[in-house]
């Protein structure tokens, strides 16, 4: 409903509110876990259409509406009661503040009366969550209900996306009013200056050797499609984050691949030699830069990004355009004369392809991930996990567009991926959703399978087990001289069987013959699958930039 | 190096909580604050902080609070140190 005119007359509980803004902002599904003190809003939502998808974990319903806006470029809302069911939203909250993912987080709170006097499950949510939300209010008044949603539905997708929380007191949700018109502040000025543009034009004309260095911030400001006009035009080469992958059409000539610490060694070297770096939608993070005062050292930097306060942070700007970039990538559009410089990068591309011929009959899960993506093709949507196979999936699955890869790339979330994945699923139900997880973080969230059980969720996890926590096994091999410390998942349980306690159907692969099968059956088979894949617990994630030096200096690659 | 600020807020819930965590965890260290409230919507703080990253960064780190109406990075502070101690006269 509009609304505008009824809620100046009209009275409503303050729960009733809630469900009518979430309604005004076009929300069809939301992730959430009852309690104490959302009961008044679990009560009008049995008069809502709105589908509530009842969660096992109170973090599931946060990432789960995470997955939902990454997929969808919507805004994925979650719910959960007071005190450790508002904890629990944190970390979910945290890894979309992160990767500027915009949700709505609404916690119940104690009745306004025992607020700041220690009452059951009550906790001072508003200020545990100051330093990862974008913006955060405490509704006080039922009549401010429908306004405070709708306006934090417009601060969590303006500018640079992010999560808004909405602490809504018990006796607010149960309190009737008329409800007050929302107060949109208008968004800020985001135009660059004439001057800075042709600055900018003037910096890539000027180079020999230019390369894009591409974000997820491409993807968040819907620029995907400029990028790749502006690399088609222009012939610039590329690398991207692990945030970026999809961004850049993976069959472009010039696209040599994620940068960083598990990067490809194109895209590490090509950064390294590079004489001007055109930054989109990325902030140096220190997984992409490595040793910062040695990462892009022959380069000019030429900075574009919506959050003025990403130009600088970490590398002086020489020109910085804080804008659009749906609009500033394709000004940029100008004839280039880099042909000895495009030949470099074609050959870099060339001698640091892939390869996938590695020894033995088990199971090489980076080959098993690039013909999975091959095979599913562009109907795939990929929500990993994070460790090892977090960095197979974003250096080997083909990916063709950033909505279909989702990560957790600023906080690292373990457990991210199950229910991404359920989120992703109920955004997209006509793509394949695939999670790919390990054995250490599939049980960070493991009870988000009988979320998939009961409402027939049919997202296919392919579970890839090495008995250990392989990521920080890896690390202590290399750097920690293989004094292995707390890693062994030797014990876990049966994966396959667990699924099916869920009631999941699941099947085990140990071979690698039997990859071509497993295939078949997560691309065709209905309903929500678990493949169980066991691979050797000595594999190592390579390339890799150890911790603390350059790019340049990459372990596990021909130079 | 130590640095001003005059901020212009909206008199909202955790405006103030907001801008103070915002200095803290982007490196800067609080030496002294004052604060009014010039109208019912609103109140300007000034704040002296001290870190070594740069002033201009934080400054676009703390304009885009949503409460947050105005920052000027004031000129460096004078030779003569400010007198220590916390004013907080809407308090």
């Amino acid at each position: 409903m509009d609304g505008s005119r009824e809620q100046s007359t009209t009275v409503r509980t303050g729960a009733q509110w809630l469900l009518q803004a979430l309604e005004a902002e076009g929300c069809e599904v939301m992730f959430g876990y009852p309690g104490g003190a959302v009961m008044p809003i679990y009560d009008a939502l049995v008069d809502s259409p709105i589908k509530h998808i009842l969660v096992r974990h109170e973090q599931g319903a946060a990432l789960a509406a995470d997955g939902y806006a990454r997929a969808s470029g919507k805004v994925g809302v979650c719910l959960a009661t007071s005190g450790p069911g508002a904890t629990n939203l944190l970390t979910g909250i945290a890894n979309a503040f992160l990767d500027s993912v915009p949700m709505i987080a609404i916690t119940g709170q104690v009745q306004t009366n025992v607020m700041g006097t220690d009452a059951f499950q009550e906790v001072d949510m508003f200020g545990m969550s100051l330093p990862v939300v974008k913006h955060s209010y405490i509704v006080r008044h039922a009549e401010d209900v429908y306004a405070t949603v709708r306006e934090a539905f417009a601060i969590a997708r303006s500018g640079r996306p992010g999560p808004v929380l909405i602490d809504l007191p018990k006796d607010v949700a149960i309190a009737s009013a008329a409800a007050r018109q929302p107060r949109f502040k208008s968004a800020a000025a985001t135009g660059s200056e004439p001057e800075a543009l042709m600055q900018a034009r003037a910096l890539i004309a000027g180079s020999e050797r230019p390369l894009l260095y591409v974000g997820g911030g491409v993807s968040m400001a819907n620029a995907e499609a400029s990028l790749r006009s502006l690399m088609r035009s222009t012939g610039l080469p590329a690398v991207w984050t692990l945030k970026g992958v999809g961004a850049v059409d993976p069959d472009a000539p010039f696209s040599l691949g994620m940068l960083g610490m598990h990067g490809n060694p194109a895209a590490n070297h090509a950064v390294q030699e590079c004489d001007l770096l055109i930054v989109a939608g990325a902030r140096f993070d220190d997984r992409a830069t490595g040793k910062l005062d040695t990462f892009a050292p022959k380069a000019k930097v030429l900075h574009l990004d919506i959050d003025a306060a990403e130009i600088g942070k970490l590398r002086r700007a020489d020109v910085s355009l804080s804008g659009k970039l749906s609009e500033q990538l394709p000004a940029l559009a100008q004839p280039l004369s880099i042909s000895a410089w495009q030949q470099r990068c074609r050959e870099m591309k060339a001698q640091y392809a892939e390869r996938y011929d590695a020894p033995g009959d088990g199971v090489y899960a980076p080959a098993l991930l690039k013909q999975l993506s091959e095979a599913g093709g562009n109907r795939l949507i990929v929500a990993s996990d994070v460790g090892q196979h977090q960095m197979w999936v974003a250096q080997h699955w083909r990916v063709s567009r950033t909505a279909a890869h989702l990560s957790s790339g600023g906080l690292g979330t373990m457990g991210f991926g199950l229910p991404a994945a359920i989120g992703a699923q109920l955004a997209k139900p006509d793509a394949c959703v695939i999670c790919v997880s390990g054995d250490g973080s599939i049980m960070m969230n493991i009870q988000e399978l009988a979320t998939l059980k009961r409402y027939g969720i049919p997202v296919k996890i392919v579970l890839l087990d090495n008995s250990c926590l392989g990521m920080v096994r890896q690390w202590q091999e290399l750097f920690f001289a293989e004094r292995y410390s707390e890693v062994d998942l030797s014990d876990n349980p049966d994966f396959a069987v667990l699924a099916r306690a869920f009631g999941i159907p699941a099947f085990t692969v140990e071979r690698r013959d039997e990859v071509p099968g497993a295939i078949e059956r997560l691309l065709n088979e209905p309903g929500p699958l678990l493949c169980h894949v066991k691979i050797d617990p000595r594999a190592n994630v390579w390339p890799l930039v150890p911790p603390g030096k350059s790019n340049g200096q990459m372990m596990g690659c021909a130079a | 190096m130590s640095r001003c600020f005059e901020i212009d807020l909206d008199h909202s819930e955790g405006a103030l909580l907001r801008v103070l965590g915002t200095v803290e965890r982007r490196g800067f260290a609080l030496i002294e604050m004052s604060a009014e409230k010039p109208d019912a919507e609103s109140y300007s703080v000034r704040l002296q902080v001290d870190g070594e990253r740069d002033p201009q960064v934080l400054c676009r780190q703390l304009e885009r609070l949503v409460d947050v109406r105005a920052v000027r990075l004031l000129p460096l502070p004078p030779e003569e140190p400010p007198p220590p101690g916390f004013k907080a006269t809407w308090l």
